[in-house]
């Protein structure tokens, strides 16, 4: 019968059968069709519509229905398979197991991190809507709460804005005061991110707001549970904030962990009671434009778009800017979805940096370890050989048997992130803890939950794993040379294409734990150098503790009293040189900045007065710091409250303000205050360790009473063996007092803005090298040891004909080092590629660094010329005999 | 495979598509769209399978040895050599009386309750 040309239905059928499993197509799909042709032309001749329509609608539903069903069943077969197989090689599973499970952990780890900081949304009613309307011009990125309370009446693009500023209170519901952060919310806040109550009730609209209003606070669910045992009668009751009573009016929701993604918050208190916070003075910090201390969640209004948003809102901020130039001249806002701005406006572009790059050199590990899995694979494959000739001379297909391989990969992979899971978890709650040490300044607490979206992540990575490192050595199987494997009883299998690919996998393997390596040394050598920088003050032998005597309530006047007490005292401790009081140590994680201007201010009318760092201290600051007094005097006990207010410069601002005369005597005047300058010291950093040098006023403690301050106690001795004694003795002073952080400089340094994160980055990336290099190490023994194997006989031969063993390790030490010193060279063009792309997160060090670069390519020649010499040892410690007879 | 040891019981109860499949190869060897056929003819077309499900069927029940590929052809004019015939095995053959007595057994539980009526004997 002369074949026709397939007629469309034929051909739409056909292209349906395509769903169907590649066995069951080849076993079955002609008859099918031939079926299919069959009951239309029954159809036709019954000349009914309906019944051919009906045909189509049942092929239609088969696929959607049987196909899926064949696939299922025959993944169960392989995989039931896959698990037989694997336990009868659990040395294999194991290994290949813990390979991958360690490569993805690293990923999955990154990928954690990444979801609680910028992607997870935020635990509240249609998150989607929400957009961050901040200041783009730089610190303080928030908005006043006037500027708030303008934007909320854009009703056509925003239903509603909220805003929130986080602060540290002490809570004392009776039973002594703790630390917590607390969070001054709009009134709106509650209704408009559409939270519940899980006791009581929330903050309403102008709660708080008329003079008199009794002070309220609502409790975040998890602080009800763990400061009050979830006790439902709290709700009514009266604790004291800051030393003032509040009383609780409710609890919220469970699911609700409030807006920060670092911080936890512990309880909110409405914005309209922000005064009861701060230094009394006489106009409320609510009515000051240039107070910028809201961060604010705008709420879209449905159908309008970002951009349409943004463009309502610019128009208001340009008004703003019009109408009051003196703080809103720059302002320039910015409007973006909520998840672009975490963990704060100013963090955010850097991590927006730094979390693609780590995450590049955590599938950089994951590529090394499915290399590894696929040499594994490899071997595997060559050593079963005869199973698979034996499998497809009972009739299994070849694309069977690919897929059985393909399968066995990725259940190995699957079982791997049962390893991964695990290690993240911990991984997650040892980041955690590190991140809660940075200070006890707020409660650091991101949420490095492993939920759904993080095992999503996980699972898709093991597929993909799977099939990476699967791939290869099941295309091997599937070419390998049937009739060969079973008389050979499997030896030689994976032939010449097989060994050449386990020869690349060792070369890309060096390759990219070079790139690897050299990332780990260049954020080591950023940490170096970081550490080595002129600091501007001597941070050794240096203890420091914080206190906090304005979270007692008391006024200024009591807390200075402290200040001096406190410095009395432990001056006279034995161990300790001196001691001095500063606003907030330098390098913390944030440092405090004023906006100043010299006496005569430049005739340029555009000049704008800068904005430069500020810090309180104690007369005897600069002795205690070891920060020089270049010119004029540092502060003494003269400088007092009652006293005309003075300040004391550094030289940067010196030179900025006054670069052809000497400062002293001259007058500058910073947040609205009028102060003499007395003194210039020399610069010093403050809030990085890379910044170039910034102004900086130092004012008397004495002239401004900060309700916070830290003691720098400078010791004879080692600085930790002195905390017991300094917080015993303020203790005494006052037990009431919040004392916290008290820890030497060294520790301060190591967790504020100055390493912490080349600490943290330094270690990641370190780890990831470490591993790499393992791996890869691994990934050479394996080749070379699989080489000297094959050729036992050969060298055999050549020890029995009187080669000397020397020449033996020569020959194999030398197939080692090609595979390496390719790898290398491949490795250092990557490396140099990455290194690019890492630059901006790189301090004092050229992403080219040649001492890295040569370093790391020493350590990996010398690791893999060991790597092969362990096998070429054993190839010579043969009795030729032996290896003679060893086919 | 293991179904070869597998007791006639493992395979109970059977879906009635593959009943339908079984009793349609009963009296003769078939192939796949003779079979779709027989069983919309007995059925008087309530039991209509599609090409997808009979193979998925065929497949199953070859894999277990209900049926096997039947080497026999019919008088070669008659026959498109390019289709496959379908023969139930012995175990085949037990499976479906099995399955048939099992349904037999029910219904006689269900005329003992009254719920349907005794077929009338003469």
């Amino acid at each position: 019968m002369p074949e026709r040309p397939p007629s469309w239905p034929d051909r739409l059928f056909r292209a349906l059968l395509r769903a169907f499993p590649f066995d069951f197509r080849t076993d079955h799909a002609r008859e099918m069709e031939q079926t299919f042709r069959a009951q239309r032309r029954e159809a036709h001749q019954e000349g009914s519509m309906t019944a051919l329509a009906r045909l189509w609608f049942e092929a239609f539903r088969d696929v959607f229905t049987t196909a899926p069903r064949e696939h299922v069943s025959i993944l169960a077969q392989d995989v039931v398979y896959a698990l037989r197989a694997l336990r009868r090689a659990p040395v294999f599973a194991a290994s290949a197991v813990l390979t991958l499970g360690f490569g993805m952990s690293a990923m999955t780890g990154m990928f954690t991190i990444v979801n609680a900081i910028m992607l997870r949304p935020l635990p509240v009613d249609r998150p989607e809507q929400l957009v961050s309307i901040s200041n783009r011009t730089g610190f303080p990125y928030g908005l006043s709460f006037l500027d708030l309370q303008d934007y909320r009446q854009l009703s056509a693009v925003l239903t509603d804005a909220v805003g929130y500023a986080p602060g540290v209170a002490a809570l004392d519901a009776g039973d002594g005061a703790e630390r917590t952060t607390i969070e001054m919310v709009t009134d709106n806040y509650f209704s408009v991110l559409g939270v519940q109550p899980a006791a009581g009730r929330l903050i309403q609209p102008n709660e708080g707001r008329a003079p008199g209003d009794a002070p309220v606070i609502v409790l975040a669910h998890r602080y009800w549970q763990s400061r009050f045992a979830g006790d439902p009668a709290i709700v009514g009751r009266s604790v004291r904030l800051n030393g003032q009573p509040f009383t609780i009016i409710g609890v919220a929701s469970p699911s609700f962990g409030g807006t920060e993604t670092l911080v936890r918050v512990a309880a909110y208190v409405p914005a309209w009671m922000f005064d009861m916070f701060s230094a009394p003075t006489a106009d409320s910090v609510l009515d000051d434009r240039a107070r910028r201390l809201f961060t604010v969640l705008g709420r879209l209004q449905p159908g309008v778009s970002l951009a349409q948003a943004r463009a309502a809102l610019g128009v208001r901020a340009a008004a703003l800017a019009r109408d009051y130039p003196s703080t809103h001249k720059d302002v320039s806002l910015q409007v973006v979805p909520e998840t672009h701005t975490r963990p704060n406006p100013e963090i955010a572009p850097f991590l927006r940096v730094a979390a693609p790059a780590l995450a590049g050199l955590a599938a950089l590990l994951l590529l090394i370890t499915s290399a590894n899995v696929a040499n594994l694979l490899m071997a595997r494959a060559a050593s079963r050989g005869r199973e698979v000739a034996l499998r497809a001379a009972l009739g299994a297909r070849r694309g069977r048997i690919v897929r059985q391989f393909l399968t066995e990969a990725v259940v190995l992979a699957l079982l791997g992130t049962m390893v991964a899971v695990p290690i993240v978890v911990f991984a997650m709650r040892a980041l955690q803890d590190l991140i809660a040490g940075v200070s006890a300044i707020a409660t650091f607490e991101p949420d490095f939950r492993v939920d759904v979206r993080v095992l999503g992540v996980a699972l898709a990575l093991a597929i993909g794993a799977g099939i990476v490192s699967g791939l290869a050595p099941a295309i091997l199987a599937y070419r390998t040379d049937l009739s060969r494997s079973l008389q050979g009883g499997g030896r030689g299998t994976a032939g010449g294409s097989g060994s050449r690919f386990r020869n690349t996998l060792v070369v890309a393997q060096v390759a990219l734990s070079l790139t690897l390596l050299v990332s780990g040394g260049l954020f080591v050598r950023s940490l170096d150098r970081a550490r080595n920088i002129e600091l501007g003050f001597d941070p050794d032998g240096v203890l420091l503790a914080s206190a906090a005597p304005g979270m007692q309530g008391y006024d200024s006047v009591r807390r200075l009293a402290f200040y001096r007490t406190v410095r009395d005292r432990i001056s006279s401790l034995p161990g300790v040189t001196q001691a001095a009081w500063i606003s907030v140590p330098p390098l913390g994680i944030t440092f405090p900045r004023a906006e100043v201007a010299p006496d005569q201010r430049p005739t340029d009318p555009d000049w704008r007065p800068p904005t430069v760092y500020t810090a309180d201290v104690s007369s005897d600051y600069f002795v205690t710091a070891r920060v020089p007094v270049v010119e004029g005097r540092a502060f003494d006990d003269r400088d007092n409250a009652e006293s005309a207010p003075v300040v004391i410069v550094n030289e940067a601002l010196a030179k900025q303000f006054w670069p052809d005369r000497s400062p002293i005597g001259r007058r500058l005047t910073a947040d609205g205050a009028t102060l003499d300058v007395v003194g210039v010291v020399r610069n010093g950093k403050y809030q990085n360790v890379w910044e170039t040098p910034r102004g900086m006023i130092f004012r008397p403690l004495a002239q401004g009473g900060s309700p916070f301050a830290t003691l720098a106690v400078r010791a004879s001795r080692s600085p930790s063996g002195l905390a017991p004694a300094v917080r015993e003795a303020i203790r005494q002073i006052d037990p009431d007092v919040a004392l916290y952080d008290v820890r030497p400089m060294s520790v301060h340094l190591d967790n504020g803005s100055a390493f912490f994160i080349f600490r943290v980055g330094a270690f990641i990336t370190g780890v990831f090298g470490a591993m790499g290099l393992l791996l890869a190490s691994i990934g050479l023994y394996g080749v070379i040891a699989y080489h000297v194997s094959q050729r036992t006989n050969e060298i055999g031969v050549r020890m029995a004909l009187g080669a000397r063993a020397a020449d033996i390790i020569r020959d194999v030490l030398l197939r080692g080092g090609r595979y390496a010193l390719i790898g290398i060279a491949i490795g250092v063009l990557l490396a140099g590629a990455l290194a690019q792309m890492l630059r901006t997160l790189l301090v004092g060090v050229s992403p080219f660094d040649p001492l890295t670069y040569a370093a790391v390519v020493v350590l990996l020649l010398t690791v893999s010329l060991l790597a092969s010499f362990v096998p070429a040892r054993c190839a010579t410690a043969l009795d030729p005999l032996v290896a003679l007879r060893a086919d | 495979m293991t179904s070869r040891i597998r007791s006639v019981d493992a395979f109970l109860p059977l879906t009635p598509p593959m009943l339908h499949a079984l009793l349609a190869l009963a009296d003769g060897d078939k192939h796949g769209y003779a079979i779709l056929k027989e069983i919309a003819r007995r059925t008087d077309g309530a039991v209509r399978l599609s090409a997808g499900t009979l193979y998925a069927l065929v497949r199953r029940a070859t894999a277990d040895g209900l049926i096997v590929e039947s080497d026999e052809r019919p008088d070669i004019s008659l026959d498109d050599e390019r289709r496959r015939y379908y023969r139930l095995t012995p175990l085949g053959r037990r499976v479906a009386a099995a399955e048939i007595a099992r349904l037999e057994s029910i219904v006689e539980m269900a005329r003992a309750k009254k719920l349907v009526p005794r077929p009338k004997t003469t």
